[in-house]
């Protein structure tokens, strides 16, 4: 595409994944999570698959395919985690370990980043999955109909 | 507020109308990204946040993408 | 004959969509408020996260998302195996 929208799409692309990780890691803070963050991603590649063309980014197809199910194993493993008590239990919460501080205090406030069991560890895999997702999405259509597909 | 919600909402009326109504599929696509985005802003004026960011980053960016995609493997006008 | 056909059916959608407008059920009262109460009180106590929507999602109705995480890699293994590369 004409140098504009190249030069345009280098200056958004480090904020937009900024704020793409801030909704998946702020899942259980803030608004979003990690399909809202991931989505948010993965439009970031479907910008570069528009303006550089699917052919620059065909190495990343390997990739996406590895992380599609890295994040789909890390979602059904996080959610067995708690099958002693029942599929889906938060076992993380509260518990004083990884993620396991209480909330601050009940009703508003700041929050804190180490609260909240197993929900920020599943964002980070339903965001992966996501983005790896919806991103192969768009670079297979890209890459339709090529030679070099 | 009942004003800013007819507003937003008639906006979105009319971007989806005018996507119907280009002949121009790329001007098309553009309206249709816009009347998405416009969406968004109601569902974050309706306290949905989380719908509001979901929406604008499937319904504004990654359908605008895949159509454009499409509509560059095949051709740009509507045929009669 | 067709577009007469058309007309009323465009005719009745229309009488649905303005019937459903003018009788929609007021906004932020919802008809029955159980669940929302316990969810609002608790969530934040047993989940330990400040944002309900998310424990909601992950924790309570978690086989939702697991549901819709499955749609998604069927979608993308749908679209995979339709733009695959065919030999010969």
């Amino acid at each position: 595409m004409s140098v504009v929208v190249r030069t345009v799409t280098r200056v958004i692309l480090p904020v937009a994944l900024a704020f793409g990780a801030y909704v998946i890691m702020h899942g259980h803070l803030t608004p979003g999570g990690g399909f809202q963050g991931g989505a948010v991603t993965a439009s970031i590649v479907a910008l570069l698959v528009v303006v550089y063309g699917g052919a620059r980014l065909k190495g990343a197809k390997g990739w996406f395919a590895v992380l599609e199910d890295v994040g789909a194993l890390a979602f059904v493993l996080l959610a067995f985690l708690g099958i002693g008590a029942t599929f889906f239990r938060n076992v993380l919460a509260g518990s004083g370990g990884l993620f396991g501080a209480p909330v601050p205090q009940l009703g508003p406030n700041p929050g804190a980043l180490d609260t909240a069991g197993t929900l920020p560890l599943m964002n980070w895999a339903v965001g992966l999955k996501v983005i790896a997702g919806l991103g192969s999405v768009v670079l297979l259509l890209s890459l339709f109909g090529r030679e070099d597909g | 507020m009942t004003a800013l919600h007819v507003l937003t909402l008639s906006l979105v009326v009319i971007g989806a109308a005018l996507a119907i109504w280009f002949r121009d599929l790329l001007a098309s696509v553009i309206a249709l990204a816009g009347a998405s985005l416009l969406l968004s802003l109601e569902f974050y004026l309706l306290q949905a946040p989380d719908v509001a960011i979901a929406e604008a980053g499937i319904g504004a960016a990654l359908t605008a993408a895949i159509y454009i995609l499409a509509i560059r493997k095949t051709r740009p006008k509507e045929e009669e | 004959m067709k577009r007469w056909l058309f007309l009323a059916a465009f005719l009745v959608l229309v009488g649905y969509l303005i019937g459903g407008g003018i009788w929609l059920h007021p906004f932020g009262v919802p008809a029955r408020d159980e669940m929302d109460r316990y969810f609002i009180q608790n969530a934040q106590a047993e989940v330990a996260a400040n944002n309900v929507v998310t424990s909601i999602v992950f924790d309570y109705r978690g086989f939702d998302t697991l549901g819709e995480a499955t749609v998604l890699l069927a979608a993308v293994v749908g679209v995979a195996l339709m733009l695959r590369k065919v030999k010969g």
